[in-house]
């Protein structure tokens, strides 16, 4: 049952890359907007990624279960996305 | 519970891939209909990975409870075991220590062993009138008079009343001397 749970959030997670990418297509500053977001997004997935130990103190967590979590969320950014514009 | 979470599941994975390839983007509607049935397909998701969440901390908490019985009831065995012990050592020392408490049976266990000895030395056990002087003892141990003896155990009453008084008297003079 943990496995569904965490299988669930993880297609939420693609899902909503999914949506962003939609919105994206919307309109050129949605687009732009998007970008930025995505860059900020992966600034801050580096800089967690970097500092996993910090983070991982302050967020109260094991490394492995922060390094598991910055893994499976590039994942499901990276299908979510992968998945709209192959559609 | 468990089919509500695997169609919300199935639900928001059809919701998220079939618009996306099925429909057109260049069509405005279609367009739309995709953004709508992505923040479906979101929701969906989103619940399933609720209920999930909810079903597994049930079975964990389900599973602390087996054990917490569990443990109770190993707990509960080995403290009755540990009581019915105690009662049983506890019996076992009166018993020691206050040998007085069954007279009646120290009393049948030890004439059970003065008996055994006696046939074991092969005196006047072997004597045919023996076992009957055993019971006419006991009788007058008892307090059983001397008509009742001579009526029930050397079986004389009526007219052999006064044979049988004097075989009585025979009887004890006779073991008695004996015993001497």
């Amino acid at each position: 049952m943990r496995a569904m749970y965490l299988a669930n959030y993880f297609f939420a997670g693609c899902i909503a890359s999914s949506f962003l990418g939609w919105v994206a297509s919307l309109h050129p500053t949605s687009f732009r907007a998007i970008a930025f977001l995505a860059a900020a997004a992966f600034v801050i997935w580096g800089l967690c990624w970097l500092l996993d130990y910090s983070v991982s103190s302050l967020l109260k967590i094991s490394v492995s279960s922060l390094q598991a979590f910055l893994l499976a969320g590039l994942a499901a950014i990276a299908i979510g996305a992968g998945v709209f514009l192959c559609s | 519970m468990q089919l509500k979470m695997f169609v919300l599941s199935g639900a928001a994975v059809a919701l998220w891939l079939v618009p996306l390839t099925a429909l057109d983007k260049r069509i405005g509607w279609h367009k739309s209909m995709q953004g709508v049935t992505l923040c479906a397909a979101i929701a969906c998701a989103v619940s399933a990975g609720n209920l999930a969440r909810e079903q597994a901390e049930l079975g964990e908490i389900e599973l602390i409870k087996k054990r917490a019985i569990t443990a109770d009831v190993v707990d509960e065995i080995s403290t009755s075991a540990y009581i019915s012990q105690q009662q049983r050592q506890q019996e076992a020392e009166l018993i020691l220590t206050s040998p007085s408490v069954d007279v009646e049976e120290s009393r049948k266990v030890l004439e059970a062993i003065y008996s055994s000895d006696l046939q074991d030395s092969a005196s006047p056990n072997e004597h045919p009138d023996y076992p009957i002087y055993l019971e006419v003892c006991k009788s007058r141990e008892a307090g059983k008079s001397t008509t009742w003896i001579v009526e029930n155990i050397l079986k004389m009453g009526g007219r052999k009343f006064s044979d049988g008084k004097v075989k009585l008297q025979t009887l004890l003079n006779q073991f008695e001397e004996e015993g001497k």
